[in-house]
């Protein structure tokens, strides 16, 4: 499943970055990488999407949203 | 003699940094653009003790790459001769993220120093961060500050005067050689006392080799290590400089993986160093979910932005009549003053007519400006800006936009330069461009004396709602035109907003009145220089005609060149050469449009009461009514901003041709639109 299907509240990890150039290194960069956790916070039907990643918010449009892929996250 | 260390600041955005820097230099900072690109350059300096220090604040920035403009030239400038120290500002509060920073500037091999700040909101929400560990695992000193609460400045100032030149500290100790033993048992680098990051054997082993390789072909290298990482990463700067033959160890970019791997040492770190991780459930989540609501979060947001403009229009006002008894004291004294002495008529006509009535006018409109921006630094730093992007995502997406876009459009209500150049923050160029393209049809501040001018002089009590008219115009115009762009352009475009939200900070004094205090000096120099040569040159225009002095301002040159163009603006209901020259002469600056009409109908003072009741009275003599003055404020809305923005154009999108595009078509779509008004309203009247 991609972000934008993350249900607010929940936790996932990261299983796969599905994109190239600057904007992975941006997100590589800002720590989300394949096996990070991360918690949605808030998403809207357009796509647009905030989860919590590092102790960072993010806000990321529906390209972005759909291009990264999370599983649940088994505790 | 006396030493000067030159320290660089650095951090991540939202870290802080520039509340740090204004509270070690106060609002004393030089602000100027880096040599050949419009990324500002913040310069300080300060004494402590016996040492000085000259400080300059490099942009935001979240790595060391060169994909941006201001990673390449932060790292073109740590990298230089000329930094002694660094002083890598971290936001304590969200250690984990900011250390990737941290990690690359260890990497770069400079005396790098850690100012964790944000250390109040740590311990407010009952974090604990292991001062003892932290410095040794990365091997630099790490300082506790508060830039808010201005705790710990001296302490990093006097580890800044004793870290000069001291790469790493010797006592870094890492365990991670002992607790990956099982992956990496027989782990050929003991690079663990020497390095902070430590790779993988894989990327190590390859290290080593184009280390090798660098020593061979380029001796004199500083920082080989780092030189080697970055050609693993096959960043396109180094390769170009550095060019060697590795094609057989560097078979693709290994720049996932070494971010990857820079997060698995970032890893180990938290869980040393920090304690009760978020006990407190941080209170931006609370606010968030008013402000950033589903449904309530575009209604919030408008419902914002009509306070700031009420604000600017109301307080402003109530500002402005203090200012008109000091103007106007001046302006009788001047007077008086130049009639004692005897003075030539012609130079006392310049300086009342031209200088005084032009400026001075121009000055009394400070107060609306200062609130307008007083309200843009607040929402700035409290970290409200961030979420405009994502509440206005959805309505920004349907004209192909980021949401992002619509912050360079919200700052565009400030000033059009600047506004311009945030648009380089959007990650798609073509979203950049078209953002450039629009951003100078939100009504800049420069305008807004135009409609309180022109508002009061023919709106009477509904003078707020025509100039606040102007601004959703401006917003409708910009959004129509990007509308027609997209569903013009062959790709369909989809959305690639990507923003850090920050928290939520009750916003800072001094940064938020370092930051008007800026905007108001722009206005005043403006008023100084561009307004006041500009007024010069009308006044001088409108006194001078081919037969020399004139004393009818109709045989002027201004006139006749007025006159020239008055058949074009005929139809727009601004077929007057006196409006028409006011409009030429506001492409220096839109504030001109209001000063010249000052030097036209020789009003000292067109913002006080007797001085809107002369003007009023010349302009309806001649048939202006308010109707013409609607078409008037129109146009001054959507057409060339003024010569600043067209070169900030030209440098953002790097093309002459395509500065002069968009001024061709900004003076068509306001000939289009007046006349669009004066026409209908010809018929409703």
């Amino acid at each position: 499943m991609s972000v934008r299907n993350g249900i607010i509240g929940s936790v996932y990890v990261v299983e796969s970055l599905q994109m190239k150039g600057s904007t992975l290194r941006r997100l590589e960069a800002l720590g989300l990488n394949v096996g990070t956790k991360i918690t949605i916070l808030n998403n809207k039907k357009s796509g647009t999407v905030i989860f919590m990643v590092r102790g960072t918010r993010l806000a990321i449009g529906a390209k972005i949203a759909d291009s990264i892929l999370i599983r649940e996250d088994k505790v | 003699m006396r030493e000067e260390l030159n320290v660089a600041f650095i951090g991540n955005p939202n870290c802080g940094k520039t509340t740090l820097f204004n509270a070690y230099t106060g609002a004393k900072l030089k602000v100027a653009n880096w040599p050949g690109v419009t990324v500002e350059k913040k310069e300080g300096a300060m004494k402590y003790h016996e040492h000085y220090f000259n400080m300059v604040d490099l942009p935001g920035i979240y790595s060391l790459t060169s994909y941006t403009m201001e990673e390449k030239l932060s790292r073109q400038y740590i990298l230089g001769e000329e930094v002694d120290v660094i002083v890598d500002v971290a936001d304590a509060s969200s250690l984990e993220r900011n250390l990737y920073l941290t990690l690359q500037l260890i990497e770069l091999g400079k005396p790098v120093i850690l100012a964790l700040n944000m250390m109040d909101i740590v311990e407010e929400r009952g974090m604990e961060i292991d001062l003892h560990r932290l410095p040794e695992m990365l091997g630099i000193p790490c300082i506790p500050v508060s830039a808010r609460k201005k705790t710990g400045l001296d302490i990093l100032m006097h580890t800044v005067a004793h870290h000069k030149r001291k790469i790493m500290d010797s006592n870094l100790e890492h365990h991670h050689s002992l607790q990956n033993k099982e992956k990496n048992g027989n782990h050929k680098h003991q690079h663990h006392k020497e390095y902070t990051v430590v790779y993988s054997d894989e990327i190590e082993d390859k290290i080593d080799i184009i280390t090798e390789r660098l020593t061979n072909a380029y001796p004199d290298l500083p920082n080989m290590r780092w030189h080697a990482i970055k050609l693993l990463e096959m960043d396109a700067e180094i390769i170009e400089q550095y060019p060697i033959e590795c094609g057989d160890i560097i078979d693709h970019s290994y720049e996932s993986q070494i971010i990857n791997e820079k997060y698995d040492f970032i890893e180990e770190i938290m869980e040393e160093v920090l304690f009760n991780k978020d006990t407190k459930a941080a209170a931006t989540d609370r606010v968030d979910k008013v402000l950033t609501h589903r449904i309530f979060g575009v209604p919030v947001f408008l419902g914002i932005m009509a306070i700031v403009f009420f604000l600017t229009f109301s307080v402003g006002d109530f500002l402005k009549g203090g200012f008109e008894v000091v103007l106007d004291t001046i302006s009788y004294g001047v007077m008086h003053g130049l009639s004692y002495i005897g003075a030539n008529k012609i130079i006392t006509s310049l300086i009342i007519d031209g200088i005084i009535a032009g400026v001075g006018g121009i000055l009394s409109f400070l107060p609306n400006i200062f609130i307008l921006f007083l309200a843009l630094a607040v929402l700035e730093d409290s970290g409200y800006m961030s979420r405009v992007a994502y509440v206005m995502d959805g309505i920004m997406g349907k004209m192909g936009l980021s949401g992002r876009a619509f912050i360079p459009m919200l700052l565009g209500f400030g000033c059009s330069v600047p506004a311009i150049m945030a648009s380089r923050a959007l990650e798609d160029p073509k979203d950049r461009f078209r953002t450039v393209f629009i951003t100078p049809f939100m009504s800049c501040s420069a305008r807004l004396p135009i409609y309180v001018l022109f508002s009061q002089l023919f709106f009477g009590k509904y003078a707020a709602l025509a100039a606040f008219s102007m601004y959703i115009i401006g917003v409708i115009v910009a959004i129509t035109i990007a509308l027609i762009m997209n569903k013009s352009s062959k790709f369909k475009e989809i959305n690639t907003l990507l923003i850090e939200l920050p928290e939520y900070k009750i916003p800072n004094i001094r940064t938020i009145f370092i930051y008007v205090w800026e905007k108001v000096k722009d206005y005043l120099t403006k008023a100084g220089t561009t307004i006041f040569i500009a007024s010069i040159i009308v006044w001088t225009i409108l006194n001078f005609g081919p037969t020399g002095l004139v004393t009818n301002m109709s045989d002027s040159f201004g006139a006749i060149i007025g006159k020239v163009l008055v058949p074009v603006l005929k139809p727009a209901g601004l077929g007057m050469w006196q409006i028409v020259l006011s409009l030429i002469s506001g492409i220096a600056a839109k504030e001109v449009v209001v000063s010249s009409m000052a030097v036209l109908f020789g009003i000292n003072n067109v913002n006080s009461a007797s001085g809107i009741l002369q003007m009023s009275n010349a302009l309806n003599s001649q048939g202006f009514t308010a109707l013409n003055a609607y078409a008037f404020m129109v146009f001054c809305l959507l057409y060339t901003p003024c010569v600043a923005t067209i070169a900030t154009i030209k440098r953002e999108l790097n093309s002459t041709k395509w500065a002069l595009i968009s001024v061709g078509f900004q003076l068509l779509i306001a000939w289009f639109a007046a006349t669009l008004v004066y026409q209908i309203g010809g018929l409703l009247v």
